[in-house]
């Protein structure tokens, strides 16, 4: 393995001591002279019709300096999905109907948050009340509510960058998608022959399974501040966001002004976990008001508005059906899933595609059918989350595997290992897995949970009769990126007098470490040292496109956009050093610490300083700047269809096995999760130190939403609006962690690198629910497994 | 109705212009821009602006600012010195307990006023101490293990 300075390198983050001092700045801190507050009015009801609103009251409120309703913006449309098959379908300001309990139905702009807050009690708002539905299976009904009846010419903002699909982008015929009431998506693909499959397999099991809506919980609430300037036409805004250059495209397209009068600067940001990439109601209204008024606009929600108008994860039912042969070798398996995207459509036709594309990467199954539906309710918006897809689909389909392992009286870590793929496999779309380390992953998790010795510990004797102990395990995978807006990442290294670098990159650190990530592959590929780099990041002026922190894509896409404009500004380097070194080619020279030097003769170098001075000079003023860009995928120009799973989907799968040690009280139900064990298979790692960060904070997230966390909704109202009702874990549930990672290389990573930061949420639930089973010999198929449901299982209540 | 309280405030004495029903949090981030004690829920529960009042932790969205009168508050501003980091911020980020940050402000000053009290905590010590203090990246691990190894560092000393 090559021998790397600043690679692999357990670095202390490079924003860590502003961060420390609290001077990082993030979105909320933001204040500008003369800015001005926005609240919004939101609906109470789940469904009704807007009759009549009067604003007059509010607007003369001391203080009050606009009122906005949905007749001001009702040509407005934007979504996170937004193609010819699945047309806009969100608005800014509610403008006939509302669809949610919260939806935004007026915004104040005021003079402080407090005169907002009251004036908008006086806006008067009469709605027709209209029938609403709660659940996805309701929703799909034939007398259910129609929730979206309004007509959408379709359009999609990726044709603008010619890369639609089928007929000119228009919606290609779909014919075989079943009538069902309030479909807002629908993803069927198929491989092998199923029914052949079940017809040659010796034991076929089926299982139905079901999560909730879970929170993101990031620590700094939304916000978002704007301001225009009426002089340079220019719209400055703040947001707290996962990608700056994507959120600059929805501002630009709901705005209708150019994306180049747009900047997105940047601010630190206080956690995503996938909430923070939507357009939000709050950010196109900023933006606007700021425009007709011409002062700055904050609007900042609060925690109960965080919790149920932004995004949750969607609650889901999985349906799987499996069949195999006695030695576990799974021939046949078909996958139905049905999600409840809420009132708009959020992520649905997304998620239910991701939850093939987190399915399938992992068994190789030869006769495979997965069908998923996203479904209209009025309940709150569900868009994507940390693994998007990944925890639901995994926790199902390894609960299904264990059940089926234990009929068989087959050891589940076994048949895994009969079932994974390799490195080397070619997936049915066409992806092509270069490195996959899920072999040695299942090695290394089920030795450090202590598989063969802890597996049926309750069965072979326990001692306590009320603390019963059991293990279990899962797998999972991961993107590492994809072909979505704008489709690549571009990064510039610019060099200063005194050798040392400024990193450009639009990349966002979320919190995930990437100024520090990016920093490293920086100094490693440029030979200079990490305290002679400065990131300039986050910032639609200054620096180039981005994709942006999701779908696990900064290490891979933009990670290597940074190796290749380091190695440009490298080259660079070396050929102005040929004539000072009196040598004929760059081969025979190296970098490090910004000095250049012979291979044979290291003690023969010249500084970067005196290579820039050189370059200035004789190649008319060149200050030496390196470029370099990746795209998503680099194999394809094309996003993948979300409705028939062609195309590619990405470049690199990250994959982890996890496993879990579970302690059960028997008198009162409650599971505690004594060790959790996550082998990530992220490649080659970057920085374990971050590394480890991420697997930690995937293994809480996941633990969290498979034993306490669940957004409680009653017709459409959320009940837990708090961290206080919201039971996610605080440091008082933090189990023993164990952390291997699997170092394969991956070929297309820069320095073999790859997905780390999302995968891992998603294995952990599984290898709770499993080692549920193991302890005590029930099986929870609800997500989350709470005391009373275990008290239920044991038939105790 | 306003009033003028007067308080010690990382080691300065201030005097500040408050209305009746204004949090100290709100007074640190508004009137004084101290922006680094953050608003996380504004209900007391996440501890995002925790701050230290006469060397102990408490929530600033929940404390009236007319309360501190003649009392001491540090925050997170005033923890590290002008040429280099205290100790708890300089271990936090060396052991990896800090990702998207906005927790760490808080976290630190309860960091600090637990070694102040008790300058060799158990790890249950530790969970307890920082179970009001909600972080939903790290999963606390990095961040226990960076007090832990303080109060190794304390031991040695």
């Amino acid at each position: 393995m090559a021998a790397y300075k600043y690679i692999g390198k357990d670095i202390p983050r490079v924003d860590g001591p502003v961060k420390a001092t609290g001077k990082a700045v993030y979105t909320v801190d933001v204040k500008l002279p003369g800015m001005l507050y926005g609240k919004f009015l939101r609906s109470p009801h789940p469904h009704a019709r807007i009759l009549k609103i009067d604003t007059a009251k509010a607007e003369k409120f001391p203080g009050v300096h606009d009122v906005l309703t949905g007749q001001d913006l009702h040509d407005v449309r934007y979504a996170f999905v937004d193609t010819p098959r699945y047309p806009a379908d969100e608005q800014p300001l509610a403008v006939d109907k509302v669809r949610y309990i919260g939806d935004e139905v007026a915004v104040v702009v005021a003079d402080s948050e407090a005169i907002a807050e009251k004036a908008l009690m006086l806006i008067e708002v009469e709605y027709e009340i209209l029938p609403a539905v709660f659940t996805a299976e309701k929703a799909m009904e034939p007398d259910a509510p129609v929730i979206h009846d309004e007509q959408v010419k379709g359009k999609s903002f990726w044709e603008d960058w010619g890369v639609a699909q089928g007929k000119k982008g228009r919606a290609t015929k779909y014919d075989d998608t079943p009538k069902v009431n309030n479909l807002s998506g629908r993803t069927f693909v198929s491989f092998g022959d199923v029914e052949q499959g079940f017809l040659k397999s010796d034991y076929i099991r089926e299982d139905s399974f079901s999560l909730k809506a879970t929170a993101h919980c990031q620590m700094e609430p939304h916000a978002a501040v704007a301001s225009y300037d009426h002089v340079t036409q220019k719209l400055n805004v703040w947001l707290s966001t996962m990608g700056v250059f994507l959120k600059r495209y929805f501002l630009s397209k709901t705005l209708n002004i150019p994306p180049s009068k747009i900047r997105v600067h940047h601010t630190y940001v206080g956690g995503a976990f996938g909430g923070k990439i939507d357009l939000f109601p709050y950010e196109f209204c900023a933006a606007y008001l700021s425009i007709k008024l011409g002062r700055p606009v904050k609007i900042e929600l609060d925690r109960e508005e965080v919790f149920m108008t932004t995004r949750q994860r969607h609650p889901l039912t999985v349906n799987i059906k499996s069949g195999v042969k006695k030695n576990g070798k799974i021939l046949a398996q078909d996958i139905k899933v049905i999600a409840d995207n809420g009132g708009y459509r959020g992520s649905g036709p997304v998620v239910i595609f991701l939850c093939h594309g987190f399915s399938f990467p992992i068994y190789d199954v030869p006769n495979y059918r997965y069908e998923g539906f996203s479904i209209y309710t009025n309940n709150s918006i569900r868009g994507p989350q940390r693994g998007h897809g990944a925890p639901q689909i995994r926790f199902s389909i390894d609960s299904h595997i264990d059940l089926i392992a234990r009929d068989l009286g087959l050891d589940p870590v076994q048949m895994m290992l009969k079932n994974v793929r390799h490195e080397g496999d070619v997936l049915p779309n066409g992806d092509r897995l270069d490195s996959c380390g899920l072999t040695e992953g299942l090695h290394g998790a089920a030795n450090a949970i202590g598989w063969n010795t802890k597996r049926n510990q309750s069965k072979n004797g326990s001692k306590n009769e009320r603390l019963k102990r059991g293990v279990g395990i899962s797998l999972c995978a991961m993107f590492s990126g994809a072909m979505y807006y704008p489709f690549a990442s571009a990064a510039i290294v610019k060099l200063h007098d005194d050798g040392s670098a400024t990193l450009f990159t639009g990349a966002q650190d979320i919190g995930q470490g990437s100024y520090t990530t990016l920093s490293q592959v920086l100094a490693e590929e440029l030979g200079v040292d990490l305290q002679d780099i400065h990131v300039v990041a986050g910032d639609t002026e200054l620096c180039p496109i981005d994709l942006g922190s999701f779908l696990s894509a900064t290490a891979l896409v933009t990670g290597n956009a940074v190796k290749l404009a380091a190695a440009d500004a490298k080259r660079q380097l070396l050929e102005c050093a040929l004539e000072i070194l009196e040598v004929d080619s760059i081969e025979k020279l190296d970098t490090e610490s910004k000095k250049i030097f012979l291979k044979k003769d290291p003690q023969k170098s010249i500084t970067f300083s005196q290579a820039i001075q050189a370059s200035v000079f004789k190649r008319n003023g060149d200050p030496i700047v390196g470029k370099g860009s990746y795209k998503g995928y680099p194999r394809t120009d094309r996003y993948p269809s979300l409705a028939k799973a062609k195309g590619l989907f990405t470049g690199a799968y990250g994959f982890a096995a996890q496993a879990a040690e579970v302690e059960i009280d028997t008198l009162t139900g409650e599971v505690r999760l004594v060790k959790a064990v996550t082998y990530h298979d992220c490649g080659y790692p970057l920085n374990k130190n971050i590394v480890e960060g991420q697997l930690h904070g995937c293994v809480s997230m996941g633990a969290g939403q498979t034993l306490s966390e669940e957004v409680f909704l009653e017709n459409g109202q959320m009940f837990n609006p708090s961290f206080l009702s919201y039971r996610l874990p605080l440091s008082l549930d933090t189990p023993e962690s164990v952390e291997g990672l699997v170092n394969t290389i991956e070929p297309s990573g820069p320095f073999g690198a790859k997905e780390v930061g999302e995968g891992a949420v998603a294995g952990i639930l599984g290898a709770i629910a499993n080692a549920v089973h193991d302890a005590i010999g029930v099986r929870i198929k609800e997500l989350p497994i709470t005391p009373e449901k275990i008290l239920r299982a044991l038939g105790k209540i | 109705m306003e009033r003028t309280i007067e308080f010690v405030l990382n080691g300065e004495t201030k005097k500040v212009t408050v209305n009746d029903n204004q949090t100290l949090l709100e007074v640190l981030r508004e009137k004084l821009d101290l922006t680094g004690t953050k608003k996380g829920c504004n209900q007391g529960e996440c501890g995002a602006c925790t701050v230290l009042l006469d060397g102990k932790p408490i929530n600033s969205c929940l404390t009236l600012a007319v309360r501190i009168e003649g009392r001491s508050i540090m925050t997170i501003e005033g923890v590290a010195g002008k040429e280099s980091l205290d100790p708890v911020q300089e271990t936090f980020n060396e052991k990896g307990a800090i990702q998207c940050g906005f927790c760490t402000p808080g976290m630190v000053l309860t960091t600090k006023a637990l070694l102040a009290e008790n300058s060799n905590p158990t790890s249950a010590e530790i969970k307890e101490a920082i179970s009001g203090n909600i972080c939903r990246c790290s999963g606390y691990i990095k961040i226990i293990e960076a007090i832990q190894s303080l109060a190794e560092e304390q031991e040695v000393m």
